[in-house]
């Protein structure tokens, strides 16, 4: 096994690009058999899964990485690791895209061939996005994953899916460019410092920031800024939410699965790798803006999706308001909150997830998502509503599921850090309200009496639907009692960006503020 | 008396482009549409010159460590590694124009002869633009490459749009080459000169070369201004980039390809011959920073020009036509930079993928260019997948998308300005191609999103563009992917001017 090491995180991102060109060739040789690509495709997206699984045991290894030059005389390698932030996110996108080709099983029986090859060629951007250690090499996946997700939401998604798409690609553009220009700013004040020895691997940039500051307080800021807009673009932080809603509505179940479980991921993500670290003397000045928006976006969201008829659109703004959550921990910059931050973001991905899932699977029943349509549906469907029971206890947060351990550390690193304990307390409310919209759906949807004829006659869940939904379900008690198998394997990640942050602390004291 | 000093060699590129124009017309003349045959004379010349053009590359390298500059004809034509480079590109475009063409000519029944001549013809005046060291020398390239290219917008001589299109590209042509004609004429009365290293000189020491007497500023400076009309007229930028949409579509698409990427590469490439290495130096840093600042706003009104333009168009001609102004601005960046490797890196990526975009679209539009309207596409990606997904790539690759050829332009001309200090001007830009997203993925809404509604006839595609499509990809991908051989040739020549011109 070992032997397998050096080449594993290339397996992990070249694997779904290999099974795209492999499901292609078969379809242009054999023919056209649409059930045949989908084994296909399933095979391929549980072949990374398997392959993913070692990162459990071997993350840290220094024999993973692979790091060779690619354009020498930029300065640009080809550095893929992996590490105790990225090894869960990798392994949240290997675990979910099985999922997302499953549940697009039937829903999806128009052009099906290209469908699945966007869906591959997806995994791969986002795998790579969380594997690249060179800037240039995550600012490729990150802008490459746009293309299959454009595809996916324009053709195959709903009625709006046109505007949807132009203001998902639109809004993530706007931020990455300017995120493009950082990097390119950082990489010339880098190689200045360093003498000529100009490189874009985050790695040594980041040792060589934290070993001597060589930015100024206002590079700092700007620098900051511009990463910071492209990731809050991405997680999305109020006010830059507004694509959310239309992208995810408008998505067919996998891409609204993928949308909500990893690509939102990135953004959060994108704040720990890069912002932290790097600018930690700005990200103290922004701390208090940050976690304002993430409060407003926690009690803002939770509003909006209390009041949509749309169950997706409910979905989507409760994503709004558990990535507020996310923010919040991960600004606190205490240990437990950024835990909860990084714990927080496992679980919305799971749980979100299969809420779209849940809702494609009703949607693909009745053809509609209206939750005034449904009513009742417990009686003939007891599996599913058991499962649906199960998932909205985890998104709310109930203890013993996933949400509440992270929601509970966010909450509690939050209320103990050095700001204002006004955040964790407004932000609490949001515990609240997301059990009134969510509970409140469930009960509109799933108990009382059928009102709606047609409702009388759903079937319940078939095998296949069953496969999907099982293991998410096993997946959210897992986390929820045994939190430690996961934070026990990236505490020494945060505790180390924590350090970073914490020594580049303003040196006037904390305590006029509270 | 001075040594004749003529060095036939150093303008071996040149010759060999010029014959195989002669070659190919004589060869039509006594072989009526032997289209395959011509595109095989020209392939083959294009080769050859590129063979000799890279063994020019090795001694020019040489003469660098040396220190002593190539020159020819007594001081009319220079060789340096700027010249060359984009003498390769010239070559790119014509290799790419001469295989595009060819369904285009064959299917419409055109004589393929003159189109084929005129194509080298042009190309050799624009490599002589590329190598002049004297401003006449710059005004012929640039006559002999806008002669032809004028002809070539005309080609459809049945076809009212073509025509119309040849007229503007003409008038408007003759009135930027009026502007360039009169702006040298007065560096002429401010200098004593046209010989660009006298010029230089001159200019260094504020004294006119042949009276010796303080030179005048007055004159100096409305040449200059002059020039910069007449070299933005070429490049298209605003605010002289009204002639651009209606010529580039009326001409054939792709003609179009051809004139939005040689002619452009060929001006920017005197521009910067005249603006980069004359108009700047110690004491005429005034001078410089002027046309620095005027440019810069130049620069940022292309961009936006270009691209706001753009959003609103329903043609795919005009579309790319429009886009094409917007990289001008991009490529302009670099051109403030003064560093002229990145200028000619983004030229390259430019120009393949755009002739691959108009060559792509020839074949969308059919004969006689019928379909370039966007609606008329709905719901053609999925019938010619493969059609469709090049266009994406070329799209994706005007954007700036990563893997593509266009990013690494992109970010190569970016990264240059910003280490320069030109940080508004690179932040408009960033701006700018977000924008132009909206844009570059209209067509694929069109061709993926939309349901078709009627019976659209399937593209057919011949092997001509076949090969021309397939090599553009592999040209985009090339310089996305594996840039770093070219771009080490681009810095190695860099130190190497610099070394020269200490």
């Amino acid at each position: 096994m070992d032997a397998l090491k050096p080449y594993l995180l290339n397996i992990l991102v070249f694997l779904p690009i290999v099974g795209t060109v492999i499901m292609l060739m078969y379809d242009q040789i054999v023919g056209k058999s649409d059930e045949t690509l989908r084994r296909m495709a399933l095979f391929f997206t549980l072949l990374t899964f398997i392959a993913s699984l070692p990162l459990i045991w071997w993350t840290g290894d220094p024999s993973l990485i692979v790091n060779v030059p690619w354009i020498e005389s930029l300065g640009i390698n080809y550095h893929l690791e992996v590490d105790g932030l990225s090894m869960w996110l990798v392994l949240l996108t290997t675990f979910l895209m099985p999922i997302a080709i499953l549940s697009g099983w039937t829903a999806v029986h128009d052009k099906v061939r290209e469908y699945l090859a966007f869906m591959l060629v997806l995994e791969t951007g986002m795998i790579g996005v969380f594997l690249a250690m060179d800037m240039i090499l995550f600012y490729l996946f990150w802008e490459i994953m746009l293309v299959p997700m454009y595809f996916l939401i324009g053709v195959w998604g709903g009625e709006r899916r046109i505007y949807a798409a132009i203001k998902f690609v639109l809004y993530t553009m706007v931020g990455s460019l300017l995120m493009l220009v950082a990097i390119i700013a950082l990489y010339l004040i880098h190689g200045d410092h360093q003498g000529g020895k100009a490189t874009f691997d985050m790695m040594v940039i980041t040792k060589n920031l934290a070993e001597s500051n060589f930015l100024t307080p206002n590079q700092q800021f700007w620098m900051f800024a511009a990463f910071g807009l492209a990731f809050a673009i991405k997680v999305p932080l109020f006010p830059f939410h507004t694509w959310l809603p239309d992208a995810h509505v408008e998505a067919p179940t996998a891409g609204s699965v993928i949308l909500a479980g990893v690509l939102l991921k990135m953004g959060t993500y994108g704040f720990m790798r890069f912002n932290l670290p790097m600018f930690p003397e700005a990200a103290h000045k922004f701390a208090v803006p940050i976690m304002v928006l993430a409060v407003i976006g926690i009690i803002y969201g939770a509003l909006v999706a209390m009041v949509q008829p749309d169950m997706k659109k409910l979905i989507a703004y409760s994503s709004v308001s558990h990535l507020g959550f996310v923010m919040l921990g991960m600004f606190a910059f205490t240990e437990m909150g950024m835990q909860g931050s990084l714990y927080q973001m496992l679980n919305h991905g799971v749980s979100s997830g299969a809420l779209f899932l849940v809702v494609g699977m009703i949607y693909e029943r009745r053809h509609t998502r209206q939750i005034s349509e449904f009513g009742g549906i417990a009686t003939p469907m007891p599996v599913f509503s058991t499962l649906f029971l199960i998932i909205a206890f985890s998104s709310i947060g109930l203890p013993l599921l996933n949400g509440f351990v992270g929601e509970f550390l966010i909450l509690n690193g939050t209320f103990n850090s050095t700001y204002p304990r006004a955040f964790a307390a407004l932000a609490t409310t949001g515990v609240i309200l997301s059990a009134v919209y969510m509970l409140w759906m469930v009960q509109r949807v799933v108990f009382g009496e059928i009102t709606n004829e047609e409702n009388h006659h759903l079937s319940d869940l078939n095998f296949r639907e069953k496969c999907i939904l099982v293991p998410i379900v096993l997946l959210i008690i897992f986390m929820g009692v045994y939190p430690s198998f996961f934070l026990s394997r990236s505490a020494e990640q945060i505790k180390q960006i924590r350090t970073v942050v914490e020594t580049h602390k303003p040196t006037t004291s904390v305590a006029t503020l509270k | 008396m001075q040594p004749l000093n003529i060095n036939y060699h150093y303008v071996l590129p040149h010759i060999i482009i010029s014959i195989t124009g002669i070659m190919t017309l004589l060869f039509g003349a006594l072989n009526k549409k032997s289209y395959k045959d011509l595109v095989f004379i020209n392939v083959t010349g294009i080769f050859t010159a590129g063979v000799a053009a890279g063994k020019l590359w090795g001694i020019v390298t040489d003469a660098a460590k040396d220190g002593k500059p190539l020159t020819a004809f007594r001081d009319m034509v220079l060789l340096d590694h700027m010249s060359l480079a984009f003498i390769f590109i010239f070559l790119v475009v014509a290799l790419l124009a001469t295989l595009g063409s060819l369904s285009f000519l064959e299917d419409e029944d055109h004589s393929p002869e003159e189109f084929y001549s005129l194509i080298m013809f042009a190309t050799s005046g624009m490599m002589l633009m590329a190598s002049a060291a004297d401003m006449v020398m710059i005004f012929l390239g640039l006559e002999i490459a806008s002669i032809s290219t004028y002809v070539l917008a005309g080609y459809r001589r049945t076809d009212l749009k073509s025509n119309e299109s040849a007229l503007k590209y003409f008038i408007l042509g003759s009135f930027s080459t009026a502007f360039l004609l009169y702006g040298i004429a007065l560096l002429y009365g401010a200098t004593g000169s046209t010989n660009l290293e006298t010029i230089t000189s001159a200019i260094k020491s504020s004294t006119n070369s042949i009276t010796h007497q303080p030179m005048n500023m007055a004159f100096l400076y409305i040449s200059v201004a002059m020039l910069l009309v007449g070299f933005g007229f070429k490049i298209a930028t605003a605010p002289f980039q009204v002639w651009t949409p209606d010529v580039y579509q009326g001409a054939p698409s792709t003609v179009t390809g051809f004139m939005a990427t040689g002619p452009k590469a060929a001006a920017f490439v005197a521009f910067l011959r005249v603006f980069v290495n004359v108009f700047s130096g110690s004491s005429s840093f005034e001078l410089h920073n002027t046309w620095v600042e005027v440019l810069q706003v130049l620069a940022i009104l292309t961009m936006i020009i270009g691209n706001l333009a753009a959003l609103s168009q329903t043609d795919i001609k005009r579309v790319l036509a429009y886009s094409s102004i917007a990289h001008a601005g991009y490529a302009l960046i670099g051109f403030l930079a003064g560093d002229w490797t990145s200028v000619a890196f983004y030229m390259l990526t430019y120009s393949i993928m755009n002739i691959g975009a108009f060559v792509v679209v020839s074949v969308m539009a059919g004969k006689g260019d019928e379909r370039t309207d966007l609606e008329s596409w709905a719901g053609m990606g999925f019938k010619s997948l493969g059609l469709s997904m090049a266009l994406l790539v070329f799209m994706l690759s005007m954007a700036g998308m990563p893997l593509t050829g266009g990013f690494m332009g992109k970010f190569f001309v970016f990264k240059t300005a910003w280490d320069k200090g030109f940080h508004v001007v690179v932040i408009v830009a960033v701006l700018n191609s977000a924008a132009s997203v909206y844009y570059y993925l209209r067509p694929m809404v069109m061709l993926f999103f939309r349901e078709s509604d009627e019976k659209t006839p399937t593209p057919l595609l011949s092997w001509g563009a076949y090969i021309t499509i397939l090599l553009a990809l592999a040209g985009t991908f090339y310089l996305g992917l594996m840039p770093g051989k070219i771009l080490s040739l681009l810095d190695a020549a860099n130190t190497a001017a610099v070394s020269l011109s200490r």
